[in-house]
């Protein structure tokens, strides 16, 4: 059994390197290698008001330890294909998958960057353009590669979400230890569905079929992703909004960096989670199966039995 | 018997047993008159049965109204019984049937980010927070 979230991995430092591509894989991966402590401040301008959320994160060589850095006992471990949400020490819920596929062909390219300081620190600034509109920016650190700001846009040009650094430590916390959690991960499958390959510019990754009667497919354009859930019972959001396309009813909820919709269609319930702008978000439910109300007699009997 | 008039009304009334049917029959054989009347009572009775049913507006008679009562009343308990079996049923079966297995939030946020930690792109752009972690609305 694979273990996917290598606590025990050792600590290696890339060796530093100046020499910055233009590219938006290498960009990324290079972010994801580096190593360092840091605050990190999320601050999203949703259609339901701001969500904002400051965060502890400390990346050790391909894993993420998150955390809220007062007044929570909450975090989160991530990294390798696993996820792992703690309450306390004690494990509230955890993932793992295998990803069979990691090549998507990119929606966005990128403009050769620009010098910058961030936090006292020598930084390049990169802009993500995709179908003409600058999607994104990605703010690098010059020595190690940790992403110390990225900055999210809607369609009309207006910010979506920031995430930057407001403090930052490039010698990492130890990782503790104490906690290892392994799991079985999800293989990819090849299971029928009706969720399409490809969806508003997105492209269709992996497809898990979960033990718990339920699938889910991970899709990505490159930079932004999200995952549809199939499930037996409908998911409750916590104080959700009402979004309408067409008629047709969604509950959505806003989370600091993440949107996550949930619906009934004929076949059962529906979700989907990800960090798309607000502008994305009609373009990609369009192309999923349509909300449903099943009446008040099948509501009781799905409540009852399924 | 001089007149078995009553008797007659009663056989097509279809109140007679064996032995005052015998008795009648035996009557109608050697008296005409009574003959007579038995043929046209029976003629009678079915004209007034092959006539169309017209249905009365509701009060016009009292007694029909009490008369529903009865036949009401079985219905409502048949209805009333049909529905305590199908709620029985489905308590039992409420009982006996596992129940579906329900997502949270958080479940979908560890499908999810889990399998974006496994991009190679993972970094801090792309972490999941927990969604309790949150400082205004």
């Amino acid at each position: 059994m694979r273990r996917v979230i290598a606590l025990t991995t050792a600590l290696v430092l890339l060796p530093a390197s100046v020499a910055l591509g233009a590219d938006l894989d290498e960009l990324l991966e290079r972010s994801g290698e580096a190593s360092y402590s840091a605050e990190q401040i999320i601050t999203c301008s949703t259609p339901d008001g701001v969500r904002d959320a400051v965060v502890r994160i400390t990346q050790n060589a391909g894993e993420i330890r998150v955390g809220a850095p007062v007044d929570s006992d909450l975090s989160a471990a991530s990294g390798y294909g696993g996820y792992t949400l703690l309450r306390g020490g004690d494990v509230v819920s955890s993932s793992a998958v295998e990803a069979a596929t990691d090549e998507v062909v990119p929606r966005y390219v990128v403009d050769d960057g620009v010098p910058r300081m961030f936090l006292g620190r020598d930084a390049t600034l990169y802009r993500m353009v995709g179908d003409g509109l600058v999607r994104a920016e990605l703010l690098i650190d010059l020595e190690i590669g940790a992403l110390l700001r990225v900055v999210t846009f809607d369609a009309d040009g207006q910010v979506y979400c920031e995430r930057r650094f407001i403090s930052f430590d490039t010698s990492p916390a130890p990782v503790d230890v104490s906690d290892p959690v392994e799991i079985e991960p999800i293989q990819s499958s090849n299971a029928v569905t009706d969720l399409p390959e490809a969806l508003g510019g997105f492209t269709r990754l992996d497809l898990y079929s979960d033990d718990d009667g339920f699938t889910f497919a991970y899709y990505s354009d490159g930079f932004f992703s999200f995952a549809v859930f199939e499930t037996p019972s409908v998911v409750q959001l916590s104080e959700p909004s009402t979004f309408e396309i067409h008629g047709e009813s969604y509950d959505r909820s806003f989370t600091p960096g993440q949107v996550t919709f949930s619906w009934e269609s004929r076949s059962g319930g529906m979700a989907l989670i990800g960090d798309l702008p607000p502008d994305m978000h009609q373009t990609v439910l369009d192309g999923l199966p349509d909300p449903h109300n099943p009446g008040l007699f099948r509501r009781l009997w799905r409540s009852l039995f399924g | 018997m001089t007149h078995a008039g009553e008797l007659i009304s009663a056989y097509l009334d279809g109140e007679l047993g064996g032995g005052e049917r015998q008795r009648l029959f035996d009557h109608l054989s050697s008296c005409g008159t009574c003959a007579v009347e038995m043929e046209e009572m029976q003629v009678v009775r079915s004209a007034v049965r092959s006539l169309p049913m017209m249905e009365l507006p509701p009060g016009l008679i009292p007694e029909a109204d009490v008369e529903a009562v009865p036949l009401t009343r079985n219905r409502g308990f048949l209805v009333g019984a049909a529905a305590a079996v199908v709620a029985m049923v489905i308590a039992v079966a409420a009982i006996l049937t596992p129940s579906p297995v329900a997502l949270s939030v958080d479940d979908l946020n560890s499908r999810f980010g889990a399998r974006v930690s496994a991009d190679p792109a993972f970094g801090p752009a792309k972490v999941v927070v927990p969604s309790i972690i949150e400082i205004t609305e």
